[in-house]
């Protein structure tokens, strides 16, 4: 129950304006559709749904999955949804107007109308019994599956006690139960139609929950310069640097620079310089250092060899 | 609700049971637990979005929180009243209700009476042990009683005039031994007779009398066979003696009869020495720190030398103030100990995290000293959030090693 509900797709042309509007359900909904719906934590944008993030995929923005993973909660090594994204991330899918922001908003929450809610309350549990209902006839056809499969076995052995569970098996049609606390429940990972829906805002940088800085806005450049590019970027603490920067998919290629993002008239120490090169060259991959400048963003790659 | 996890997470008050958010949310994603507001189950969404705040738990101390829990550690919010300082850990009060009391008594030679005694006494113990006659402190005027008298006679091998006054009340300082006129007979040296003049009369307690003794028994057992060593140990001995020379080999050192002359000895050529010490380093108001010969290893030269005074890890840490920026979030116990623990008795938490991120400043010397100060036995450990990765690291005190061997 991850998608949007099903609405008709109204087609619109390209440029979307996105504002606090009281344009048609429908309208919206197709407008929501082609957007990416990016959810706050806070202030740390996350992505949901698994449409979303294909779109994100394909937009270039890689992010990080932080999660647990559903079918294998208790390990570390795959984590599933949600997709943690940087703020350059958010940004650039912002400004692309792929996207629109989302921020759940406590006062509407708890002021919605009572209709609403009880209407969701009753579809709701419509659902469970549906559900319920279903999953009782397949509980029977597997039990009378199993007592079969015992009966073969067992009249393939010994005669006597081949009738027993024949007996066993006439009688399932009137004795099974099954009980409601055996049903199987879905929990939902995004927030689904059946629960409320936060009003949508859209966002100017001004008002974005993410704080803005000057070493942001400095990384944000660098980041859209090299996504226009066509590079993909993910995040670099590891290697003492911003992003590590990808010439295809992270999933097929390994990185070949480490960008460390600097504003021009910021002083950098020679031991920093020096710490950071020895650290590429450890690693085998060159050193970038990115600063924006006049709109454009200059880079210098750093390079250790020895003196011949 | 049912479940294994109520072993190790949840909490009760008032009859019911609770689950912390971090708690509650992580059951969630496990599929564990299902959360309803409102009679509608939330979303994993709405789980992150309610129950995640600067208020309760961050987003950051959540990942550490799922990161840790996944691996199976048993994680417990740090409560900062639950640390017990080092002086309620050296009285040894109990840490909980249920935990018996158990002091230590170092000393259980003499039968002791109250606690106050068995502390004086200790301090004897330590005063005895370095064989010096320091005052002893004085007992409480209470503690007149005979458990007194019976320590007496060990105490009188050493106080001379307590042996006249008998007086349990005041001790004063008890005068030394005059070590240069008492002699104290060789029993290794190759010249020994068997038979040793019984010892001068001040030495023993009133009413002993001692005649000749007779050490033969005793010397029986000394072994004072001649080592036999074979030709490798031989020329090993041969090297090593090659540089080394005796002390009694000299002869003016043979002429000391006792400690007091050898130091003055030692005094005269130290003398005779710097009796060429060069002038300007010497003569002046600023003179060399150490001088040649003086030292014998590396630590006593690095000790004279040091101007600068160096300072380990715990000092000045009560005076530190706690800090905003820097808080252990989480005590973090073994995933062994799972089947043992106790909600109500944890025990020992195996290392306690303080959550930060790249982003943020490296822990500068005042906020890992106070965070350790704070979480006094139990190291702690830094997890630092990037993105989605996680990595942990913590300081270790280190000292630099001072001398060679």
């Amino acid at each position: 129950m991850d998608g949007d509900p099903a609405v008709m797709k109204v087609p619109r042309s390209s440029s979307v304006e996105v504002k606090e509007d009281m344009d048609t359900k429908s309208e919206k909904q197709a407008t929501r559709d082609a957007l990416i719906d990016i959810s706050f934590c806070g202030s740390t944008p996350m992505l949901w749904k698994v449409s979303d993030m294909k779109k994100c995929r394909s937009e270039g923005v890689i992010g990080a999955l932080v999660g647990s993973l559903a079918r294998q909660p208790r390990q570390n090594v795959r984590l599933g949804r949600p997709l943690e994204l940087r703020p350059e991330e958010a940004l650039l899918l912002l400004e692309k107007e792929k996207s629109t922001a989302a921020v759940r908003l406590d006062t509407q929450q708890d002021c919605e109308d009572e209709e609403a809610h009880s209407e969701a309350v009753r579809l709701y549990e419509a659902g469970l019994e549906s559900s319920y209902q279903e999953q009782c006839v397949l509980a029977l056809e597997d039990k009378k599956k199993t007592l079969n499969r015992v009966m073969n076995e067992k009249e393939n052995g010994t005669e006597g006690s081949g009738s027993a569970v024949r007996e066993r098996l006439e009688a399932l049609d009137q004795s099974f139960s099954f009980p409601w606390s055996a049903m199987a429940v879905q929990l939902c990972t995004a927030r689904s139609g059946f629960s409320h829906c936060p009003e949508e805002r859209s966002f100017h940088s001004t008002d974005c929950p993410m704080p803005r800085d000057e070493h942001l806005n400095t990384r944000f450049s660098v980041y859209r310069d090299l996504r226009n590019k066509g590079y993909y970027l993910t995040s670099a603490g590891k290697f003492g640097g911003d992003f590590l920067v990808y010439p295809g998919d992270p999933l097929r290629f390994h990185a070949h620079y480490i960008a460390l993002c600097v504003s021009l008239d910021e002083e950098m120490p020679v031991c920093d310089i020096l710490a950071i090169a020895r650290l590429g060259s450890n690693v085998k991959k060159t050193v970038l250092l990115c600063s924006p400048q006049e709109g454009d963003v200059v880079y210098s790659s750093l390079q250790w060899s020895s003196m011949v | 609700m049912r479940g294994k996890f109520w072993q190790t997470m949840g909490f009760s008050e008032r009859g019911k049971q609770y689950l912390q958010p971090e708690e509650a949310l992580y059951l969630m994603e496990c599929g564990n637990v299902q959360v309803f507001y409102r009679d509608l189950p939330l979303s994993i969404q709405d789980g992150y979005e309610r129950f995640l705040s600067s208020d309760t738990v961050t987003l950051h101390q959540y990942q550490v929180f799922g990161h840790l829990k996944r691996l199976g550690y048993v994680v417990n919010r740090f409560d900062p009243s639950s640390v017990s300082s080092t002086y309620e850990r050296q009285l040894n009060l109990p840490a909980s209700d249920k935990q018996k009391k158990q002091l230590k008594r170092k000393r259980s030679q003499s039968p002791v009476s109250s606690d106050k005694h068995g502390i004086s006494t200790e301090e004897k113990t330590t005063s005895e042990a370095h064989n010096e006659l320091a005052e002893t402190s004085k007992l409480p005027a209470d503690l007149q009683e005979p458990v007194h008298l019976a320590d007496a006679p060990e105490r009188t091998w050493w106080m001379e005039e307590d042996v006249q006054q008998k007086h349990p009340k005041t001790q004063t300082a008890a005068p030394r031994w005059d070590f240069s006129s008492i002699s104290f007979p060789d029993l290794g040296s190759r010249r020994r007779s068997e038979r040793l003049a019984s010892p001068h009369r001040s030495l023993l307690p009133e009413n002993v009398d001692v005649g000749e003794c007779d050490v033969s028994r005793w010397l029986g057992r000394l072994n004072m066979k001649q080592e036999k060593l074979s030709r490798r140990d031989m020329e090993r001995q041969r090297e090593r003696d090659r540089y080394r020379r005796d002390v009694n080999s000299d002869r003016e050192v043979r002429r000391c009869r006792n400690w007091a002359e050898y130091s003055e000895l030692m005094e005269e050529r130290r003398r005779r020495r710097r009796k060429h010490r060069p002038e300007h380093l010497w003569e002046r108001e600023e003179t060399p720190l150490t001088q040649p010969g003086q030292c014998t290893s590396h630590r006593e030269l690095l000790d004279q030398i040091g101007i600068i005074k160096s300072s380990t890890f715990s000092e000045g840490l009560s005076r530190l103030s706690p800090s905003d920026q820097w808080k252990i979030s989480f005590d973090v116990y073994q995933p062994d100990t799972v089947a043992e623990f106790k909600k109500s008795h944890p025990g020992k938490p195996y290392t306690r995290m303080c959550v930060c991120s790249f982003a943020g400043p490296v822990p500068d010397l005042h906020a890992v000293k106070q965070l350790s100060f704070q979480s006094q036995d139990v190291p702690v450990t830094f997890a630092v959030v990037d993105h989605g990765d996680i990595s942990f690291y913590c300081f270790k005190d280190f000292k630099l090693p001072t001398d060679v061997y």
